[in-house]
């Protein structure tokens, strides 16, 4: 068998264009991971309902699959699951493998591991449970070992498995496909990479790379940012983070990537009493959280401090340019939301622009005079769409706006099916920002629309903000760093 | 070391390896003079005619202590004399501190008397602490006694650079305090950056350092000078360089 050599760049892009995916651990049992995931990357999502099988059975035939690549099942067993041969071994295996999932039981799983590096498979994914997280550090060390002899690398151990919505290939045991989009993720809990996906489809969220990193044992958060960093599809990583197994590591990756591509993260763990013993002031000061913020500021990193938080702040980053400036405005149909909106961009820290006499007249001329003469812009509750688009084209040419946040109450007056289609005509004659919330909407047509064409729209008006803060202080990073 | 500092080296180089070693003030305000960090004056007087004449010298008003290895706690036993303005009250303090010290600590082996030129102003404070996941980080606040109770500190990983520096001078809740508050003296921020970057600089070339406190740094009218410091160095963990 003649194996290749590959550079660690390139084992590590298996991850996510690989030719073939053998899973081995397959299991011919709905109810075991080892079906979740063959059956993932073969249909994108298991078909499920009432005709289920029927569905399965008829893709089978024809071979209706999502994954462009070649899929090998192995089990010691052998046989046939759905519709594929099973191979006993992956040495078994004719082809080439590019990536395995793992999903046998952990006492297994080191001589997978050997027969992956005879293979010349370099990509592994172990999605098995029950090392170091359960006390078994001498296994997960083993395995390392193993791994670390032949070349092969290793994501996880207890993980939830990898996707690359483009592929596509969904190598998860997730119950959801998620949606195509911009954001590549990387999630030391399977769970909040699950929940992400499942919001990301109720909130038009869309997602290009996805890795549940787990123990971490091998393939860390720098690894991967530093492959997400030379991603064309990729405009915004979101990280959810408990531990950092090399912290000056991940913090040169981020400073490497930042630059181009915008990073979030979600740090978790951040009150824990983790403060050593310290016989200096400054050890006394610097609780465990201190590094991280330094760390995380110093790399461009923009800090989360709630999970919706990192979603809205990834969106914003991930379909809008960061403002040339830190002017933002508002602009609303509602007086309420948008008062509630400025008081939580002050408590943020960000600034209100000032309207100019110039525009205060433009705006002026399209609106009655009961409108707010004032950023928030309130255009008041009787706007209809004509009133709005005018409005918001003269915050769009008035200079002293850097950014806008758009805040709509549905009223009578105002048609939301005609709405969202101008909003976005206008949007993409600007270079200037814009996020919206359709204020107490929670997902519907016109939202989705807006959405869909790149502009971040929120089911709450503070979160419109938030994403701007995001925005806001990427053009500040750039700026400090001189790129922008 | 990427820099030969010939004092530093010496000096550091008198860490045991294995264990932590603490150098004192004296030593260590040797060190950071040597990387640029300006310091208040002082001297050190053998007699009441010479701690006259040095406080002459440095000028009016000084302190004065008492240097001894075996005297830790100058303070408690009348070591320390403040606010020293004339001739006659330098005589009177010499004396009394030697009086004192005889009398507390009789066996002490007393070197001399340190005259230091008294300062005032507003104080602020320079650190270094090693993170065990980020490794060395600096840190900058408002200083003095109060520093663990006030916790108006922010932190940088080493190294920083210019921009991280002015944008650490900014990031302080008290900050009026040294730009000018009240009549007070205003820090020129370029100095204030200075020492930032001396500091970053030196961690680069010294990683065996792992923790360090200059506090106070204090604004004065005639610009910002350290007061105090303590350096710890550890050469017992394989010490990488963060540059």
């Amino acid at each position: 068998m003649t194996v290749e050599i590959l550079s660690e760049e390139d084992k590590l892009k298996k991850y996510f264009h690989p030719e073939s995916v053998a899973v081995i651990g397959a299991s011919a049992n709905p109810a075991k991971i080892g079906y979740r995931v063959l059956g993932n990357i073969l249909f994108g999502q298991i078909p499920s309902g009432e005709n289920a099988e029927q569905e399965i059975q008829e893709r089978v035939e024809k071979k209706q699959f999502a994954y462009p690549g070649k899929v090998y099942p192995v089990n010691i067993k052998g046989g046939e699951i759905l519709g594929l041969k099973v191979y006993k071994s992956l040495l078994d295996i004719p082809g080439r493998v590019d990536m395995a999932v793992i999903c046998v039981p952990p006492k297994f799983v080191k001589e997978v591991i050997t027969q992956c590096g005879k293979k010349g498979c370099y990509a592994a994914t172990v999605i098995t449970a029950g090392f170091g997280e359960s006390g078994n550090v001498n296994m997960e060390k083993e395995m390392i070992y193993e791994a670390r002899k032949w070349g092969v690398r290793i994501i996880g151990p207890n993980c939830f498995g990898v996707f690359n919505t483009y592929l596509p290939l969904n190598a998860t045991f997730a119950r959801d496909i998620p949606l195509k989009g911009p954001i590549s993720f990387i999630s030391q809990s399977g769970a909040v990479g699950a929940s992400a996906i499942i919001y990301g489809l109720s909130e038009s969220i869309g997602f290009r790379y996805f890795v549940s990193i787990g123990n971490k044992a091998d393939v860390t958060d720098a690894d991967l940012i530093r492959i997400y960093g030379k991603d064309p599809k990729t405009k915004a990583i979101a990280l959810y983070v408990e531990s950092f197994p090399d912290g000056r590591d991940f913090y040169e990756a981020a400073k490497e990537v930042s630059w181009h591509v915008p990073i979030v993260a979600l740090k978790a763990g951040r009150t824990s009493a983790g403060q050593k013993a310290a016989s200096s002031h400054t050890g006394a000061i610097a609780s465990s959280d201190v590094a991280v913020e330094a760390a995380f500021r110093q790399a461009g990193i923009f800090r989360a401090y709630t999970f919706y938080g990192l979603l809205d702040a990834a969106r914003a980053l991930g379909y809008q340019n960061p403002p040339l400036g830190e002017n933002v405005a508002i602009l609303t149909n509602a007086g309420g939301a948008g008062v509630i909106t400025a008081d939580y961009m002050n408590d943020l820290g960000m600034k209100l622009a000032e309207l100019t006499p110039e525009t205060i007249k433009r705006i002026s001329q399209v609106c009655p005079p009961t409108w707010s003469h004032n950023n928030p812009v309130d255009v008041v509750g009787d706007a209809d769409v004509e009133r709005f688009i005018n409005t918001l084209e003269a915050m769009v040419e008035a200079p002293e706006i850097d950014a806008i946040i758009i805040l709509v109450v549905p009223t009578g007056t105002l048609e939301m099916n005609k709405l969202p289609e101008r909003i976005v005509e206008i949007a993409n004659k600007t270079h200037k920002p814009m996020t919206a919330s359709f204020v107490g909407v929670i997902s519907d047509v016109s939202e989705d629309y807006l959405e869909q064409h790149g502009i971040p729209t929120y089911s709450f008006p503070e979160r419109a903000a938030f994403g701007m803060y995001a925005l806001v202080e990427r053009g500040k990073y750039l700026r400090k760093i001189g790129v922008m | 070391m990427s820099e030969e500092n010939p004092i530093v080296n010496e000096i550091l180089s008198k860490a045991k390896p294995g264990k932590q070693t603490f150098l004192g003030y004296e030593e260590s305000r040797n060190v950071l003079k040597a990387i640029g960090i300006p310091f208040n004056k002082t001297k050190l007087a053998n007699s009441e005619e010479e701690a006259v004449s040095i406080s002459e010298e440095i000028g009016f008003p000084v302190v004065f202590k008492v240097v001894s290895p075996d005297i830790s706690h100058k303070t408690e036993i009348g070591g320390v004399k403040v606010g020293i303005r004339t001739p006659e009250e330098a005589k009177a303090a010499y004396n009394s501190i030697m009086d004192s010290v005889k009398r507390h600590v009789p066996n002490a082996r007393v070197e001399g008397i340190m005259v230091e030129e008294q300062i005032s102003g507003s104080e602020l404070f320079v650190g270094v602490t090693t993170d065990p996941q980020f490794g060395p980080m600096i840190a900058f606040g408002i200083g003095g006694i109060f520093v663990e109770l006030y916790k108006d500190v922010t932190f940088r990983l080493i190294p920083i650079g210019v921009s991280d520096a002015y944008e650490m001078l900014q990031e302080i809740r008290g900050k009026r305090i040294y730009e000018g508050y009240r009549g007070r003296p205003r820090a020129d921020p370029r100095e204030l950056v200075k020492v930032l970057l001396a500091v970053s600089k030196f961690i680069c070339d010294y990683p065996e350092v792992r923790e360090m406190d200059i506090n106070p740094l204090m604004v004065t009218h005639k610009g910002v000078m350290a007061i105090d410091a303590r350096i710890i160095v550890d050469k017992s963990l394989e010490a990488k360089s963060p540059c």
